[in-house]
């Protein structure tokens, strides 16, 4: 990813996060996909067992439901650290990252002149 | 302009316009001397200059400079030399006695040099990098707004091997590469006859290779290694010699660049 290709800005948009990059590119990146891939080194030790069939949840996940962010720190001038709902805040996704979670959406039409 | 200190940097330091990290791959290719040399040179050209010691295991501002342990209880840090602001591991320990830390700790430690020593205003900070790619480095380049980073190499493949995983580490967390500076480059003899004793176009190479400019070469000179011993930067203490002035062109294109340069932006706040 080229050093100057940024996020403008990140937004919370319903059960995901719209991002608008320096390019021009308009992605929004849901909840669920961030933590599935979450790469703190807990959560990859985890994707690399064995999915197990009758994995238990713990009370912790049970009473947080579906994961949403509560907080949404850079770090540095490279990656952003998410604090998860489930008190999970391990993983700094980078910007890599969260450029390729993300699915790209049409441009709205307020905020591009018209042609 | 100030650094960028956006909300998620740990460590802001509002009065600190430019923060400068001297690293290189490999031990041993005179990072410390770089620094404490680039320090005193922006110094004498008339900037307000901090130089912090990020070496936990090792560190060698303290005899550069001519100081050594002092009393914690009763010495405000940072200190001051030559009209240098520093701090360094070396002034809080016996430097007979060994610092056998963890990684956690050295992140603290680096982290805590930041931001709780008072730097005040200053228009370089200058940080002294342990070698390698480990805990120091990657707090720093978490955690500080850092504008950019200098590379030191020797001409030596050996050196330039390990050179290349810094530049890659920069890269990967985003700090600007300022460029890769050649130490070591050559030795002019009596007669007048450059010797190129650990060989030649490492430094130009790698800069080329990372797509950054090449800050230059630093001829060997015995005296470089006599002052730092001394406890008196060779720029002040022989500003006439060849590699003074090498290093005074230095600080001249670090100060052009920092005109020339725009400042990396600081990522955006996330809006919930």
């Amino acid at each position: 990813m080229p050093a100057d290709l940024l996020p403008l800005s990140i937004k919370r948009d319903g059960v995901a996060f719209r991002v608008e990059w320096s390019d021009g590119l308009v992605a929004t990146v849901p909840f669920q996909k961030l933590r599935d891939h979450c790469p703190c080194a807990g959560c990859n030790d985890e994707r690399a067992k064995p999915a197990d069939p009758f994995r238990v949840l713990s009370a912790r996940e049970v009473a947080a439901g579906l994961p949403v962010p509560v907080a949404m720190k850079p770090v540095g001038h490279y990656a952003y650290q998410i604090t998860w709902n489930d008190g999970h805040d391990a993983g700094i996704f980078t910007l890599d990252a969260l450029r390729h979670l993300g699915q790209p959406v049409a441009p709205s039409k307020d905020t591009h002149a018209p042609a | 302009m100030p650094p960028p200190s956006g909300p998620g940097q740990k460590f802001s330091l509002p009065g600190v316009k430019h923060l400068i990290a001297v690293a290189s791959g490999k031990g041993g290719v005179g990072k410390s001397t770089v620094a404490a040399n680039l320090a005193v040179a922006l110094q004498m050209a008339g900037q307000r200059v901090g130089l912090m010691d990020a070496d936990i295991y090792g560190p060698s501002v303290p005899l550069m400079f001519g100081l050594g342990q002092v009393d914690q209880t009763r010495t405000p840090f940072p200190l001051e030399k030559f009209g240098i602001k520093l701090m360094s591991m070396g002034f809080l320990v016996d430097p007979n006695q060994a610092v056998i830390w963890r990684g956690p700790k050295v992140a603290q430690a680096v982290g805590s040099f930041l931001a709780q020593v008072p730097w005040g205003e200053l228009d370089f900070l200058i940080i002294d990098l342990p070698p390698g790619t480990g805990d120091a480095q990657l707090t720093l380049s978490q955690q500080a707004p850092l504008t950019g980073a200098i590379i030191v190499t020797t001409p030596g493949e050996v050196s330039l091997i390990d050179a290349r995983k810094g530049v890659k580490m920069f890269e990967e967390v985003r700090v600007p590469v300022l460029g890769v500076i050649e130490n070591m480059s050559h030795f002019t003899s009596a007669d007048g006859q450059k010797h190129a004793i650990f060989g030649t176009g490492g430094g130009a190479k790698l800069a080329a290779e990372a797509g950054v400019p090449f800050l230059g070469e630093l001829p060997i000179d015995p005296r470089v290694a006599t002052a730092g011993d001394a406890g008196e930067p060779v720029v002040r203490k022989y500003p006439d010699s060849p590699v003074s002035a090498a290093y005074v062109a230095l600080a001249q294109t670090v100060l052009r660049e920092m005109v020339t340069r725009p400042q990396a932006n600081a990522l955006p706040a996330v809006e919930f």
